[in-house]
């Protein structure tokens, strides 16, 4: 993101310069495909932005390096494990593939998605059938949803209730809210002292404030449906599922902070949930309850859809919204904090869709009621995602405070018939290894982050017995440097050089030079994909790293 | 920030300062505690990219100071065992992104370099980029060399956040990203306008100058000033064996803080081209001009001065100062035209570019020169740009103003063409070539019609708005707009938005003054900026582009007919006592010719010498035909040159002059800031600055009263000091260092002045004109329907005479002709076709280039090379008041040539 960049459009185009740019990358890619000068001219001139500006953004997109009629072929975590690579590979020659980080099916991997968006879980050889044109398949059953907490706040509809977006709910926790002043409605989100579901857990009621506080024409509301983590997929079930619930959220903070607009940033591995959220938008518009006077007389609350094009950086905040602006999706230095100057410069909250979701439960139920639930420092529930080596995938809604024993013996029905769980990746490749004497760790951010664990969005992977150390590291190291923004030289560097260490022999002798590259990532990077990834790796190194070096030593 | 209570941090143990909007590493900076960095430098934003400047904060993790703001009470530590390993860490890393054995550790070499060896890193442990990449040579001035860059964005955020040029992105993601210019593998193919602010931000040497590449070590380095325009930049020149081997900007300068443009940076290597002029020139008897000493020319022109003095009269005589070459030059030479001879036959090519500006803004204000300094452009609301193209004649300020938009300033932009400062602006007028006095008036009247002025300022500083309100009543805004052929809704949009955002600052060119309304057009200019109460306040007033680098110091030294030194008045009593005790004789009384008038007077006989100093007036002046035959009918022609131009061929005798890179004086810029010049390189052969050719002339023609002993030009400036105690009675040499003086700078205690007319004006109260718009004089019809504009290009400057003999010849290589796409098929054109340009005043021809930057029917052409000659296609009309030619609206036939 550079400022120049932006009063570049804002100058050249000023009746364009609060408008979204990445729609026209998703036009250029799907006319054009590639990054070719050609495409990046036309797409430039389209834009308003430089031209070597634009070359810059449109090629750190993975989509547009893809052709637009190739498949997508998971190689996520969880399809990994089973199996992925090899259906993949096979699927591969026979049809146009391309690999991409989690297509939030990780309960019933591994998973393909077609160029026409249709999903096909449980990829299997025989399965094929499906690539060759015809009748799409069937859409997949919704995942299964439990609740194991008092109340019901993120499952509460899309446990009992097949999607719907034609029929709109009552929106009454925006009732709720534009019966109270933005004051109050922010004093009842810090009261409840809910925290961001995205993985920074960073106190949502505060965020609010400092967003109404902020001065700046047009406010904006951002839901941040870039759920990249392997291992989750309670945004994808959120936005297929219940979208006015987030659309709820989302007019709840607009009328909090003063937001005229709304943008609902959705990546592109979720081609449905971009669909369906909308034709929400479609229908709460057509209700009355979006447009010129969602937020009573003459206070406008306009949402729109923004797809990603393959990033998953895109999933932090300032990526996201320079990725909006039609700059590369990359993080930029705080300050300026979003809140202050966000999207366009303008004050911006971003916010994942679960916790979107929290705020409307919250305004609905009250903030007391809310809090009841959770432990003092998380209150409320979290959705737990579990994957396909649980003897029960799907997501359970529990209240913060259960243990991750409780959670995955339980609820999850602990591992799948016939296995053994030997660790389970927590909170995706930022998240943690968590191995079964660290089960009794309560599921509350501050609790873990006290004993050395990152809860993240609350995904949880199995990792069975038997399972290839080596090959799940390298499969980290090999979704780090391809997903490395290439803003700063520990990640964009490190991530390249460890990955090659890794690919070769990792042994005694190149091991010091591995570590030094994790410890210097973790401690210099500029955010937190930088700083997070490590974990894991260096998990795995310290607990089963003789196994690994033993394997490449034999 | 009280000064009772300082907020502090602790910083290795020190207390620091905190400013408000401080960061680790600037408050680090003020203090002197220099943290190593590879991304991040003064005056950018922060990258974060590098992460070297990491330092460690009592109860945080470690953070990048260039971008964490610093809070008191911190206690941070810079250099400790830990951010030593993390850096050298970093540094094994960064170059493990290059060949094996590019960067080299060197305790002189590249900050990169530097890092290096501070410490103490030779090789990557975690390996090297495996192959080597060709240098991309393909640009006259820089090289890339990918095996240097280590991606660090310093080019990308200095190209963007200096000069607004949007050269460079990164392509790819993670480790594959790489730097890209523009849209191709060829950095000549990029946006580039080789201003060098990335070559100043390189860590690595990776972007550089190919002159700094091979030049080896410098012998001699001098801060001076620029020779090209009159921005003004400060320039540090570095040179070895007396040829210029680099020069880059001064830092600390106000007029240029350290930028550059390509001319100021690259064009150089004219002053070592191997026509120079060496020696004096002498036309022997038949006709032929011979190589001759110093003595016998200045001989045989001191001499023949006063012959034909003495036979036809002083008003035989006239000269034409050079605005490239010093104040001190100029000063003497129209004092020896005043004194010695006695005539006021002095003028200079002011006369052919700003000399409706200066009248205008005299007759306004009571001074004619800028009210306002560029330091104002990063002050101001609003910026008004009408009839210049600074981006490519003034490109040093034009990158301050494209950074004033890109941070928020209005802009509106007021020219026939859709110049690139268009692209940027709120609004752009685009108006019909010589309009300007119309669509002014239109603007004013939508403002006091609407109430949209600032009705305070209007009362207290000006006068005559009872006659301009009831001049503009009797105007209509539809016939304006008619005659403007810009719609009136556009009209009344600008001047709502001029009145919002103003006061502000109102820039201004040679297309309102090259008119032959150019003195109205500039008058009712002014109106706008009165109205918005822009004069006399900072942040805000009259900005004029000066063309050359000395032509505000030549009009300020005398070069003008009608006034003296300083404007000084002829008929002013204690003026002319003060003079003649200064110069031992008044100057004469009657006001002598301008610069045409001269030319006309040649051609009439009753001009029968002139000494042409430093100009090519056969390519530069319009209707050269005229030019040329009233130059080869004087009995003696003097010029002083660097080479021999076709004015130079022309002369009896031809003094080599020394250039600005070689000889001492002063240039003052369009802000009227007087800055030190200083030689960097010994002048070739017998060349000789033009200030003492001009003393020992002279000397020989026998000044009257005191001896002309000036031993160098610090003693002249200090008699210009004595001659115009108001505006200059503060200015000498031991002040000039380090950022010269704005004048009015009346006693030597007088810091200068930046804003003019704060709380009155020169003249007491402004001066509110209501002036009738008047058409062109040259007049399309059916058999020149379309209308000519002529102008410069960025990589050339003037004639061409420096710029042609440098490597930017490689850049633009002749001039060609700017046509809208609709009128190139309708003549049948297509890009590079060659055109005949003809004129009721001549003909030539040039190549097409098809550009909707202008409007159908009308169509551009510039003047660097006699190839060319587009002067000659222009015609003799001038402004009544000013004379000044009419270079912007000529109607010309275009037919395949």
């Amino acid at each position: 993101m550079t400022t120049r960049a932006r009063a570049y459009r804002a100058t050249h185009a000023p009746e364009e310069a609060l408008s979204a740019a990445l729609p026209e990358f998703h036009a250029a890619r799907d006319q054009h495909g590639g990054p070719d000068r050609e495409t990046v001219e036309a797409l430039a001139r389209t834009v308003h932005l430089p031209v070597a500006t634009t070359r810059g953004a449109f090629s750190s997109f993975d989509d547009v390096k893809a052709k637009p009629d190739s498949i997508r072929v998971c190689a996520g975590t969880s399809c990994m494990l089973a199996g992925g690579a090899e259906v993949s590979r096979e699927l591969g020659s026979h049809h146009a593939c391309h690999r991409v980080y989690c297509l939030g099916y990780c309960d019933r991997s591994p998973v393909a998605l077609t160029a026409s968006g249709s999903v096909v879980p449980r990829l299997s050889r025989s399965a094929f059938s499906v690539f060759e044109g015809g009748a799409p398949p069937p859409p997949p059953a919704p995942s299964s949803v439990r609740c194991a907490a008092r109340h019901a706040v993120v499952t509460a509809r899309i446990g009992v209730s097949q999607p719907t977006t034609e029929a709109v709910p009552e929106y009454k926790g925006l009732q709720a809210a534009l019966a109270r002043s933005p004051d109050e409605v922010v004093g009842m989100v810090i009261a409840s002292r809910t925290r961001g579901r995205g993985g920074a857990a960073y106190p949502t009621g505060r965020k609010w404030q400092l967003a109404a506080r902020a001065s700046g024409e047009p406010k904006f509301v951002v839901a941040n449906g870039d759920e990249g983590d392997p291992g989750s997929f309670i945004d994808r079930e959120l936005m297929e599922r219940d979208p006015h619930a987030i659309l709820e959220g989302m007019a709840i903070c607009a009328h909090a902070i003063g937001a005229s607009r709304g943008i609902v940033f959705i990546r592109s591995e979720y081609p449905v949930a971009a669909t369906l959220m909308s034709e929400a938008i479609a229908a709460a518009r057509k209700a009355g309850i979006l447009g010129p006077s969602a937020l009573g007389h003459a206070r406008p609350f306009e949402v729109e859809v923004v797809r990603g094009l393959g990033s998953y950086v895109c999933g932090e905040e300032t990526a996201l919204l320079s990725a909006i602006e039609g700059q590369r999706g990359e993080v930029w230095p705080r300050p300026p904090y979003p809140v202050e100057q966000g999207l366009f410069g303008k004050p911006t909250v971003v916010d994942n869709v679960e916790t979107l979701v929290n705020v409307a439960w919250i305004l609905r139920h009250g903030a007391d009621l809310y809090a009841e639930m959770g432990t003092s420092e998380s209150t409320g529930t979290k959705a737990i995602c579990f994957n396909h080596g649980f003897a029960k995938p799907g997501i359970v809604e529990v209240e913060f405070g259960v243990t991750m024993r409780d959670a995955i013996e339980n609820l999850a029905g602990g591992p799948r018939p016939g296995t053994q769980i030997e660790a389970v990746l927590l909170g995706g490749p930022m998240g943690s290894i968590v191995t079964p004497d660290q089960w009794d760790a309560p599921i509350c951010f501050t609790a873990m982050a006290k004993r050395g664990l990152n809860l993240g969005h609350a995904g949880m992977v199995a990792i069975p017995r038997g399972a290839d150390w080596g090959t799940i590291l390298r499969h980290l190291l090999t979704f780090m440097r391809d997903e490395s923004c290439g803003k700063c030289v520990p990640c964009r560097l490190g991530t390249l050089r460890a990955h090659e260490i890794a690919q070769g022999s990792l042994s005694s002798l190149n091991l010091p030079h591995f570590q030094q590259i994790m410890d210097l990532m973790k401690v210099a990077s500029l955010c937190a994909f930088g700083r997070e990834t490590p974990g894991p790796v260096r998990t795995i190194l310290e607990k089963f790293g003789d196994r690994i070096l033993a394997e490449v030593q034999s | 920030m009280s000064a009772t209570a300082r907020t502090v941090a602790t910083i290795n143990g020190n207390a620091v300062d905190i400013h408000r909007g401080d960061t680790i590493f600037s408050a680090a900076a003020r203090a002197g505690i220099d943290i190593p960095t590879l991304c991040h430098a003064d005056g950018l934003e922060p990258e974060g990219g590098c992460r070297m400047c990491l330092v460690e904060i009592d109860g945080q993790r470690p953070q990048a100071s260039c971008h964490t703001p610093i809070s008191p009470g911190m206690v941070i530590h810079t250099a400790t065992p830990r951010l030593h390993e993390l850096r050298r860490a970093l540094l094994e890393l960064t170059i493990s992104s290059l060949p094996a054995g590019t960067c080299e550790p060197d305790e002189h070499g590249t900050a990169f370099q530097r890092l290096l060896a501070a410490y103490e890193v030779t090789s990557s442990p975690f390996g090297h980029h495996a192959t080597a990449r060709a240098l991309d040579e393909s640009h006259p001035y820089m090289r890339f060399d990918r095996d240097r860059c280590i991606t660090c964005r310093l080019c990308l955020n200095a190209c963007e956040q200096v000069q607004g040029q949007f050269v460079y992105g990164i392509e790819g993601r993670g480790g594959h990203a790489r730097l890209v210019f523009g849209s191709t593998e060829r950095f000549a193919d990029s946006a580039c306008v080789s201003c060098g602010a990335c070559v100043d931000v390189c860590p690595t040497g990776a972007i550089n100058d190919r002159d700094r590449l091979t030049g080896g070590r410098a012998d001699h380095a001098a801060d001076s000033v620029c020779g090209y325009c009159g921005v003004g930049c400060q320039t540090h020149i570095e040179s070895k064996d007396n040829v210029v081997l680099r020069i880059r900007g001064v830092p600390e300068a106000s007029a240029n803080h350290g930028h550059l443009c390509v001319k100021g940076r690259y064009a150089h290597a004219y002053h070592h081209a191997p026509d120079r002029l060496t020696t004096p020139l002498l036309r022997d008897a038949s006709g032929v001009l011979r190589p001759a000493t110093w003595d016998a020319a200045m001989q045989y022109a001191a001499s023949r001065l006063l012959e034909i003095r003495d036979r036809h009269g002083p008003d035989a005589l006239g000269v034409m100062t050079s605005s490239r070459s010093t104040n001190e030059a100029a000063y003497l030479l129209q004092k020896l035209f005043r004194t010695i001879i006695g005539t006021n036959n002095v003028d200079c090519c002011a006369r052919v570019c700003h000399s409706s500006t200066a009248i205008a803004l005299g007759t306004v204000t009571g001074t004619g020169a800028a009210t306002a300094s560029y330091a104002d452009l990063e002050e101001a609301s609003l910026i008004v740009v009408a009839g210049s193209n600074p981006t490519e004649a003034h490109p040093v300020v034009g990158a301050r103003i494209k950074q004033a938009a890109l941070r928020s300033a209005a802009l509106v932009v007021i020219d026939p063409r859709r110049i690139e400062l268009a692209d940027y602006a709120g609004v752009h007028l685009q108006l019909w070539p010589g309009t300007n006095v119309a669509l002014f008036n239109a603007l004013a009247k939508v403002m006091v019609e609407e109430g949209l002025f600032d009705t305070d300022y209007v009362e207290r500083r000006c006068t005559n708005f009872a006659e301009l309100r009831e001049f503009l009543a009797a105007q209509g805004l539809d016939d304006l707009a008619g005659i403007t052929r810009v719609p009136a809704d556009r009209i009344r949009a600008a001047a709502r938005l001029i009145a919002q955002r103003g006061p502000g600052i109102f820039v201004s060119g040679l297309g309102l003054s090259e008119q032959s309304q150019g003195v109205a057009s500039v008058m009712a200019y002014c109106n706008l900026g009165l109205l918005t109460g822009s004069l006399g306040k900072r942040g805000s007033g009259m900005l004029p582009l000066r063309g050359q680098n000395n032509v505000q110091g030549n009009a300020d030294m005398g070069a003008q007919p009608y006034s003296l030194t300083g404007y000084l008045p002829l008929g002013e009593a204690t003026v002319r006592r003060r003079l003649e005790s200064l110069w031992g004789a008044p100057p004469p009384l009657e006001p002598g010719k301008t610069v045409p008038e001269m030319y006309e007077a040649a051609r009439a006989g009753s001009l029968r010498a002139l000494w042409i100093q430093g100009e090519d007036v056969v390519q530069s002046d319009p209707d050269t035909t005229h030019v040329i035959e009233a130059l080869d009918t004087l009995d003696l022609l003097i010029v002083q040159e660097l080479f021999l131009t076709d004015t130079a061929r022309r002369a009896h005798v031809v003094f080599p002059a020394a250039a600005g890179l070689e000889q001492e004086g002063t240039f003052t810029n369009g802000e009227r800031r007087i800055q030190h010049v200083r030689p960097s390189v010994a002048a070739p052969g017998e060349a000789r600055p033009d200030w003492q050719a001009i003393r020992d002339v002279g000397i020989r023609m026998g000044p009257p009263g005191p001896a002309w002993s000036y031993r160098n030009p610090s003693d002249i400036m200090d008699e210009i000091a004595r001659a115009v105690p108001d505006l200059f009675g503060g200015i000498s040499y031991d002040r000039l260092t380090p950022d010269g003086i704005q004048w009015p700078c009346p006693t030597s205690d007088n810091p200068g002045t930046r804003t003019v007319h704060v709380g009155s004006f020169v003249r007491g109260k402004a001066l509110l004109t209501c002036v009738d718009y008047i058409p062109p004089l040259d007049k399309t019809d059916a058999s020149h329907p379309q209308v000519l504009m002529t102008g410069r290009v960025l990589d050339h400057y003037n004639v061409g005479t420096m710029t042609r003999r440098t490597p930017s010849r490689s850049i633009v290589a002749h001039d060609y002709l700017e046509i809208h796409p609709e009128d190139a098929s309708r003549l049948g054109f297509v890009e590079g076709t060659p055109v005949g340009i003809t004129s009721r005043w001549g003909h030539t021809t040039a190549p097409a280039h098809l550009t909707r930057r202008v409007l159908p029917g009308t169509c551009f052409l510039s003047f660097h090379f006699p190839d060319t000659q587009t002067n000659c296609v222009v015609g003799p009309h001038t402004d009544p008041k000013s004379k000044c030619p009419d270079y912007k609206v000529v109607a010309v036939q275009l037919a395949r040539g």
